[in-house]
């Protein structure tokens, strides 16, 4: 895990939401969090966003089954 | 009464209303039941057992008048701790909520209780509904009933294990990542998590406004079926709620899967999966195939970008909700929970909405993918063996977190796509635990997922084998 990533992450939480680390296994999450984000940042490039007006609600209403 | 004469709700619903079994009777048998396995299960929060007997001796007595009865009436259930009910604690399976007096019912569960279901209490649950093995550190792990050293799975620990036990016909879950489903796959029961939006969500402690569903855990696909009618539908007091017409989930089921295809994901679904897990899924796909649907493996790369975004949503919308709670007594969560919650503070919030903007078009492209072609999708519905309580502990040992947070994998997609899913039995390890199928359609397809289930369970008999308590 990158330990500058932890540290900023910490320091952002507590700056932000005044939540301090809550035990040594949040440690253990955040590089999880670290994996997700590289994830995200990965495939976001690839990805297209809809024109507005765009919903969720409205995509379950266009793709479900006829009849 | 052994739980064999009525095996399934749909059975114990229909004996009732022919007038062949007491409500009183099938009360007293899954109370017997609770009697004598709960300690060793520990599946129930709160026994309400007086009023259970008065409900039924009521119900008993308007049939003797003649009255028209609901399509639940005189079945026992129970409920998964967060279904509030007005003047009722709702633990939802915390510490911090142990004294938490609901102020209104849920809307399903005045549905439930207008088609004559008997409520007999309140069922274990992970923490919150936030983990996928059913650990709870404040009322003990909930025990799977076929092997009280494994997992239950979660979050709806209880409600699988009490239906696997005969505790209660029916059991209320919630799923926002898979929580129905984990527990009904391995506990051996039928787990439905219907699309999103198709179930009323008024009076449910929230988790994930984005990823939460309500939904049953239940003896067979039928079950399933006689379920959904009674609590989907729009509810005024959830403008979420679908407006979708509630079609007749039970006249679909027919048996006839002549013509369905079906498509296995082998992206991503199947990675890592043990061996004893593939023969059964494997075995189950034959079984399909004989009752006529065509079965064809196909690649799925878009999984990568689902899976992306799926990590993202449910963690940033629990850290908002318990907010409060994580700056002033952190110290009354589960050491796993309140690191698990911690996480979601640290998402960038241009990251959060993204993947939520792109929810509709990644389920856009995955019905042109997927589920164009082929009318369903199959999988594993937990790619690894049962695992145990403890390897899974990350409370105890912090090198468990893994094993953990990694039961989930099959099932959360589903919950980003907001796809209507069900976990049927189809097997047993090499361990004697539970082996799971999930099948998923498209938005509002549940009598197509359930017609496919119960066609499956017309030639199978893994949903009727029982665990055996001591």
């Amino acid at each position: 895990m990158d330990q500058d990533f932890t540290d900023s992450t910490i320091a952002a939480i507590a700056r932000w939401h005044g939540i301090a680390v809550p035990n040594p296994l949040a440690l253990v999450a955040l590089a999880d969090l670290e994996a997700s984000l590289a994830e995200y940042a990965a495939i976001r490039e690839g990805l297209l966003f809809e024109d507005e007006p765009s919903s969720f609600e409205a995509a379950l209403a266009a793709t479900k089954e006829p009849g | 009464m052994p739980l064999t004469e009525y095996p399934n709700l749909t059975s114990a619903a229909d004996a009732f209303a022919a007038g062949e079994v007491s409500a009183i009777a099938l009360t007293e048998a899954c109370l017997a039941r609770i009697a004598a396995h709960n300690p060793a299960v520990n599946a129930v929060i709160r026994l309400d057992a007086d009023l259970a007997r008065e409900r039924a001796a009521r119900l008993d007595a308007a049939r003797s008048r003649g009255e028209a009865m609901g399509p639940l009436a005189g079945v026992p259930m129970m409920h998964k701790d967060m279904y509030y009910r007005e003047g009722h604690v709702s633990t939802c399976g915390s510490k911090i909520r142990s004294h938490f007096v609901a102020p209104v019912t849920a809307t399903v569960l005045s549905r439930l209780d207008a088609a004559g279901a008997i409520d007999c209490g309140t069922l274990n649950m992970a923490e919150f509904a936030q983990n996928a093995t059913g650990h709870n550190a404040h009322f003990g792990d909930c025990r799977n009933p076929w092997n009280t050293d494994h997992c239950t799975g979660g979050s709806s620990s209880g409600s699988g294990a009490a239906v696997a036990a005969g505790f209660a016909y029916a059991a209320l879950g919630s799923d926002t990542g898979g929580s129905i489903r984990l527990p009904a796959t391995m506990c051996g029961v039928t787990g439905l998590k219907p699309t999103q939006t198709r179930v009323p969500r008024t009076g449910v402690m929230p988790l994930s406004f984005s990823c939460d569903n309500v939904g049953p855990l239940v003896r067979s696909a039928r079950d399933a079926a006689r379920f959904l009618k009674v609590v989907a539908g729009r509810d005024a007091l959830d403008p979420t709620s679908a407006r979708e017409p509630v079609p007749d989930y039970e006249a679909a089921l027919t048996g006839d899967l002549r013509g369905s295809r079906i498509a296995v994901i082998e992206t991503y679904f199947l990675d890592g999966a043990d061996a004893t897990v593939v023969a059964a899924f494997d075995a189950a796909l034959e079984v399909l195939a004989a009752r006529g649907a065509s079965i064809t493996r196909i690649a799925l790369p878009m999984m990568r970008a689902v899976n992306a975004c799926t990590a993202l949503l449910s963690r940033v919308e629990s850290a908002a909700i318990h907010a409060n709670w994580m700056r002033d007594r952190p110290q009354d969560y589960a050491t796993h929970l309140s690191a698990r919650i911690y996480i979601g503070y640290g998402v960038p919030v241009a990251s959060y909405v993204g993947a939520l903007s792109l929810r509709g078009p990644l389920l856009r492209e995955f019905v042109a993918e997927a589920l164009s072609a082929y009318d369903l999708v199959a999988t594993p519905t937990l790619r690894i063996r049962v695992p145990t309580r403890a390897e899974t502990d990350a409370d105890a040992d912090s090198a468990n977190w893994g094993r953990m947070m990694a039961a989930s994998a099959n099932t959360r997609p589903f919950n980003y796509l907001g796809l209507p899913t069900v976990s049927i039995p189809c097997g047993f390890d090499d361990r004697g635990l539970p082996v799971g199928l999930q099948l998923a359609g498209r938005p509002f397809a549940e009598a197509r997922v359930l017609a496919a289930a119960d066609a499956f369970q017309r030639d199978t008999d893994w949903h009727l084998r029982s665990p055996t308590l001591a």
